[in-house]
């Protein structure tokens, strides 16, 4: 396969076929090498069950003369995923419905005589608020005997990390960010408390799994290998759902019961500041709105509930845990909720730092909400208001912003603790700054308090 | 006799195929040596308590049935 500026750059590592850029358009090229398993994903009816029950990506088949490398057995059009996500910005939730999905997916494979032969966090989406199964290659017939040959791999993307984060901090999430390949199980082994070796789900399939790694290191597979009944195998799965579905993670006490309610607004300035929102949105009518610093959503859900494909972005795992819940609670189709640190948002990883998009290519968002942000950015990050109003510009096309000035408590509390070395930082400055990227449409005072509300189109 | 020399070479040359050209046992992943036999221990071990767990499952499935067979 010769590298082609239409590639796409996360779809290489499989040699069953790869991902396409034509016209705008999204393609997937099956190389003859996978024709025998492919027909059988077909034959055997298992697609059709996966996608009518929204488990597995529907594509349509297409001509040939697409094919980007001789050997080509199939083209297929997947239907476009409007929004790619990544394990490291999930939360505890939503990584665990995508390993549940995983292993679902994987049982009803072998009822029709396939199996999975990768179990990579990647291989899942967010697609209308649930977990869907988007690599079609993944599939291959299932030969009799042979036990799981990603159970490694599920292990590593799945259930190290929401072990880690239900038993020791939900923050060790970013290592899936420094391991492409999920977390090393001697590392998760290392980092787990020693009370995790008393359960038999973890004791085995991380504990021990990492100790037999370490033993049989740098040696081959053995000569005489002991078939693994299908039965075996299921017991497996059975064994990795339960080991799953009994990992929880709850942030502790009051800090989840009130996580809202000290960081919201109440009364008339909430009600102005929605109407403010709703008329910006009414009046852009977006394709896709990213509300950064989303909190549990509540101003993300404006946008939402319009049909608009939302992403609320928090740096707060134990905000976007709950807002995920209520999503999925709500059946709620158009808001995904992402851990997001903006100062420091998702980069380009893996081979030649492009295998998975930094936050910035996949934007740029229509609409960004940023509200109640800035002073966070520009007190207790030290950003210039230039850098914001510079970063807000690349990041969407419009921008809804509120200015908080220093009078308002909620910049005292962060000023209480330092020194105010932000003579800049105050109403003048922020419309001159932010005047150099963007038109102001429209602006308000936020009544009974200090606050100013921004509509911004980009120049 | 011939046939039988027939089958013995036939034999000996899969055999030797076989040596020769390896059986491709997995895709495109590593499944790692330590993962492999291991999955092979604890899925001998889980399997003993899903049988059970099935076994289970289908008495309470019977009885449930039983019941509303009744009740009807």
């Amino acid at each position: 396969m010769t590298a082609s500026p239409d590639l796409q750059p996360a779809s290489f590592r499989d040699p069953s076929g790869f991902l396409f850029r034509h016209q705008g358009q999204l393609f997937r090229q099956v190389n003859e090498s996978y024709r025998e398993h492919y027909d059988l994903l077909i034959a055997s009816g298992l697609y059709n069950k996966l996608t009518s029950a929204e488990l597995l990506i529907e594509h349509e088949e297409c001509g040939l003369e697409l094919a980007r490398t001789p050997g080509a057995y199939k083209i297929l059009r997947p239907v476009l995923v409007p929004f790619i996500s990544y394990p490291y910005e999930w939360c505890f939730s939503q990584l665990q419905d995508a390993a549940l999905l995983t292993l679902k997916v994987q049982k009803l494979a072998l009822e029709h005589g396939l199996t999975l032969k990768d179990a990579s966090a990647y291989n899942v989406q967010f697609v209308k608020g649930r977990p869907l199964f988007i690599d079609t290659l993944s599939f291959e017939k299932y030969p009799a005997g042979r036990p799981w040959a990603a159970y490694r791999q599920f292990c590593q993307h799945f259930l190290a990390p929401l072990a880690l984060m239900a038993h020791a901090d939900v923050r060790l999430n970013q290592l899936s960010r420094l391991h492409l390949d999920g977390v090393p199980l001697d590392l998760a082994s290392r980092l787990l408390p020693a009370r995790t070796r008393l359960r038999f789900s973890l004791l085995s399939h991380i504990h021990l799994h990492a100790r037999s790694q370490k033993r049989y290191e740098d040696k081959p597979l053995p000569a005489q290998r002991r078939p693994m009944g299908c039965f075996a195998l299921r017991a497996l799965l059975d064994s990795l759902e339960s080991a799953v579905k009994k990992l929880a993670w709850r942030p502790r006490g009051s800090e989840w019961a009130e996580y809202y309610d000290h960081t919201n607004y109440s009364g008339p300035a909430r009600e102005f500041k929605m109407r403010f929102v709703a008329d910006a949105l009414q009046r852009l009518a977006p394709a896709c709105v990213w509300d950064i610093g989303a909190n549990t959503g509540f101003f993300s859900r404006l946008a939402a509930e319009r049909g608009i494909l939302t992403m609320a972005l928090d740096i707060d795992a134990a905000a976007v845990e709950k807002n995920y819940r209520e999503c999925r609670r709500e059946k709620n189709e158009h808001l995904l909720p992402l851990v997001c640190d903006i100062t420091n948002p998702s980069p380009g990883i893996g081979w030649e730092n492009r295998e998975r998009a930094s936050l910035l290519e996949r934007g740029p968002a229509a609409v960004v909400l940023a509200l109640a942000l800035v002073h966070h950015l520009a007190i207790a990050n030290n950003l210039p208001l230039a850098m914001i109003a510079g970063f807000f510009a690349r990041l969407g096309q419009a921008l809804v912003v509120e200015f908080i000035p220093k009078e308002d408590s909620q910049v005292q509390r962060l000023l209480a603790t330092r020194e105010d070395i932000f003579p800049a930082y105050h109403l003048q400055g922020f419309i001159a700054e932010f005047s150099c990227y963007f038109q102001i449409e429209r602006s308000e005072k936020v009544p009974g308090s200090e606050r100013t509300l921004f509509l911004l189109r980009t120049r | 006799m011939n046939a039988r020399k027939n089958a013995l070479t036939v034999a000996m040359t899969a055999v030797a195929l076989a040596l020769i050209f390896p059986r491709r046992v997995y895709g495109y992943i590593d499944p790692g040596t330590g993962s492999y036999v291991f999955q092979l221990i604890i899925a001998a071990f889980v399997a003993v308590s899903f049988a059970v767990k099935i076994f289970w499952h289908n008495i309470k499935n019977f009885l449930l049935r039983l019941f509303a067979k009744k009740e009807q």
